[in-house]
């Protein structure tokens, strides 16, 4: 019953901060039931890890793989919420005129990516996914400018179509299971299905053109090239908290939806098709965004390009398969989330300090803003993958994989792109922190709630890279023995 | 035999052919107007279709899924777009980026494409070809339509149209997903409608008119 704990809170909070009119007391209504909807999370992955799976009905389950994404929701969103508190107190009247609908609808979407990773049952997991489109599509398109309502445009569109092949390729699975004999109310269960799926055998065709749709249908959701055209424009539109959660759980979500498939299809038709299709989508992205980051002018579709980069990389440690390689594309998804958390709260107070977000009319920013270029120095060497930060150590991993699995190639393309990005963001981070100031902030200093989430963001960069703590360790064996 | 019976087999036997017609028509129509009327036209064979499945194999839960389709596709989604286009107060062409003999013929091109690509597949899982080909077509026609049109609402459309052709797809080869998945596909569905709807507003109310084409702003 635990389990059903944070889906209720998500649904009561909205329905709370609806009703409180005035802006503070939204605020605040948000931040504690953001803070009983962490612990209620937390409280579920220390279950799984002491217990085991965990079920509640026929619909919801977690297990070792959806407790690590359940953490990093806990922990991201946590972050966000105090971030979002200081930033929309921050922001001009008129413009923001409801905090309260804000936070009722960051609790819907939260809802939504917590049910993806808490559902049993793949159909419920495709409602949820397509629930996180349209719950966060208003979020996207809040500041109503032309810019925002065209991405929440594209994003709903782009977004939708993509899902709808996941849901096509969810009811190939769904034949397959159903020909092979399996009692149709168990044959959309994934336990069920990675059970029934080598005893059974089911038609390796069919498996096969599922897993081809639900790839590019959750692909198109994870951002992977050519199916990321919707997620520059919403993560540079979109309010600075609502990127964050996009960016660093959002995208995950869809990660642990085609992790689910991954794990039924290669126990079906043997893990090289499905681990080949992840390498080539999982570099061509890695490419195109690297290539892309260099010519970026926008500040956040920097850091959005940079997102597709990294879910590239991500993809390819899941194709590489191997223990260490899993085990370095599990971190990276946590270490991810934690870098661009960092990155999108710094780019938020560059466009509330000097109301853009264009990086030519800014400069000189090392000078006029401290503490915020401090940040995106350490997020910058962080996402660059440079040591002592907790993101060489995931991407050592998945390096090393690659070459002692001889895919000398992967290897060759990955340590390119790097090399490239490196270059760019250096480029763009001396452009913007050097020369003279060309314009001044509004506030120089950062306010509590803002310092107070960078901090912890940093230090945790800077703790998992220099050791994994034992918990999270035996989280992410947990995780990776699923997937196995 | 009694006269259900036959209407039944009538209706499995010959739904793709008017399938079909509804998709080459989809493809030339010059109204949004008819564009909805077909699109109904279309969601009432489908519905028909589930309820002669559900009396063939003895399925109640398809008469369930079969009043839904009805309720929400033939009569609510329809009317709320008439309602829509009346609040947009927008033109009423369809505005397509090719020609309708050009259309038609990419119409035909397609249902052939889709024979072609069941064809391995009908045999493995024990499907009429048609009605496998069908699907796929109204699944390829609705991508068409939001590819070439260059209105908000008949990007709607063609979404409508993509998930009648995956939800028949699902009808033919399992005789549907479970209820309670159905529903909350019927729910999503709805939802999505809702919010473009929403944004269809706020397109026109910051750019002054409905042409998707013509939001460009974002590159790169």
């Amino acid at each position: 019953m635990i389990l059903l704990l944070p889906l209720v809170i998500a649904l009561l909070a909205p329905a709370l901060i609806l009703t409180l009119r005035d802006p503070r007391a939204a605020t605040r209504a948000a931040m504690f039931a953001g803070g009983l909807e962490a612990v209620s999370l937390f409280a579920i992955v220390w279950q799984v890890h002491t217990h085991g799976a965990l079920e509640a009905g026929r619909y919801f389950r977690a297990d070792g793989l959806s407790s690590i994404f359940l953490f990093n929701i806990a922990f991201i969103s946590s972050l966000v919420l105090v971030y979002a508190s200081g930033y929309l107190s921050h922001t001009g009247e008129g413009r923001f005129s409801s905090p309260r609908w804000f936070y009722a609808l960051v609790f819907l979407f939260l809802f939504t990516m917590i049910s993806v990773c808490l559902s049993a049952d793949l159909g419920l997991m495709w409602i949820m996914m397509e629930g996180t489109t349209l719950a966060s599509a208003l979020l996207v398109g809040f500041y109503n400018t032309k810019g925002a309502v065209e991405a929440g445009w594209k994003y709903l569109v782009v977004c939708t179509v993509g899902i709808a092949f996941a849901l096509f390729g969810t009811i190939v699975l769904y034949l397959a299971a159903f020909k092979a004999g399996m009692n149709p109310a168990a044959a959309l269960d994934w336990v069920s299905l990675m059970d029934a799926v080598s005893r059974k055998g089911f038609d390796p065709h069919l498996l096969k053109l599922a897993f081809v749709f639900v790839m590019v249908g959750y692909g198109t959701k994870i951002g992977l090239v050519p199916m990321h055209s919707w997620l520059p424009d919403a993560h540079a539109e979109a309010p600075t908290p609502i990127s964050a959660l996009l960016s660093a759980v959002l995208l995950n979500c869809a990660v642990y939806a085609l992790l689910r498939y991954v794990a039924i299809v290669s126990r079906g038709v043997g893990p090289a098709f499905p681990h080949t299709l992840l390498l080539i989508f999982g570099l061509a992205s890695m490419m195109a965004a690297g290539l892309l980051i260099l010519v970026q002018r926008n500040l956040k579709r920097l850091m959005a390009y940079s997102s597709i980069e990294h879910m590239g990389i991500i993809a390819v440690g899941l194709g590489l398969g191997s223990p260490l390689a899993l085990f370095g594309a599990l971190l990276h998804i946590f270490n991810h989330s934690v870098v661009k958390s960092l990155l999108f709260f710094s780019a938020g107070n560059v466009r509330q300090n000097f109301d853009t977000l264009r990086m030519e009319s800014i400069s000189g920013m090392a000078q006029t803003l401290p503490q915020t270029s401090a940040a995106l120095v350490i997020g910058c060497v962080a996402i660059a993958g440079l040591p002592p930060f907790s993101l060489f150590v995931s991407e050592f991993a998945i390096l090393s994989a690659a070459f002692s699995e001889g895919h000398y190639l992967v290897a060759g393309i990955f340590l390119a792109v790097l090399s490239i990005v490196l270059g760019g963001l250096a480029h763009h981070l001396f452009h913007l922190l050097g020369g003279e100031p060309k314009r001044l902030p509004a506030r120089a200093k950062l306010s509590p709630s803002e310092y107070t989430v960078m901090g912890i963001a940093a230090l945790c960069l800077l703790f998992f890279g220099a050791r994994i703590p034992y918990l999270f360790d035996a989280l992410l064996n947990q995780a990776a023995a699923v997937l196995r | 035999m009694g006269l259900v019976e036959i209407a039944a087999g009538k209706v499995l036997s010959s739904f793709s052919a008017f399938l079909f017609l509804t998709i080459l028509l989809l493809a030339v129509a010059r109204r949004i107007s008819t564009c909805v009327l077909l699109f109904s036209l279309q969601s009432a064979i489908i519905a028909a279709e589930v309820f002669a499945v559900g009396f063939q194999e003895r399925l109640a839960e398809a008469y369930v899924v079969g009043a839904l389709v009805f309720l929400i596709k033939v009569v609510a989604i329809p009317y709320a777009f008439f309602r829509l286009m009346e609040r947009l107060k927008t033109v009423r062409e369809v505005k397509a980026a090719t020609t309708p003999t050009q259309s038609a013929f990419i119409a035909v091109a397609m249902i052939f494409l889709s024979y072609a690509a069941v064809h391995s597949y009908g045999q493995s899982v024990h499907v009429p070809a048609d009605a496998l080909a069908a699907a796929v077509a109204l699944i390829l026609t609705g991508a068409f339509l939001m590819v070439s049109c260059r209105k908000a609402l008949m990007q709607m459309l063609g979404l409508l149209v993509m998930e009648n052709g995956i939800f028949l797809a699902a009808l033919v080869t399992t005789f549907g997903m479970p209820l309670v998945i159905e529903i909350g596909v019927f729910f999503d569905v709805l939802m999505g409608l809702l919010l473009m709807g929403i944004f269809a507003f706020r397109i026109r109310d910051t750019f002054e008119h409905l042409d998707v084409s013509r939001l460009r702003r974002l590159r790169g």
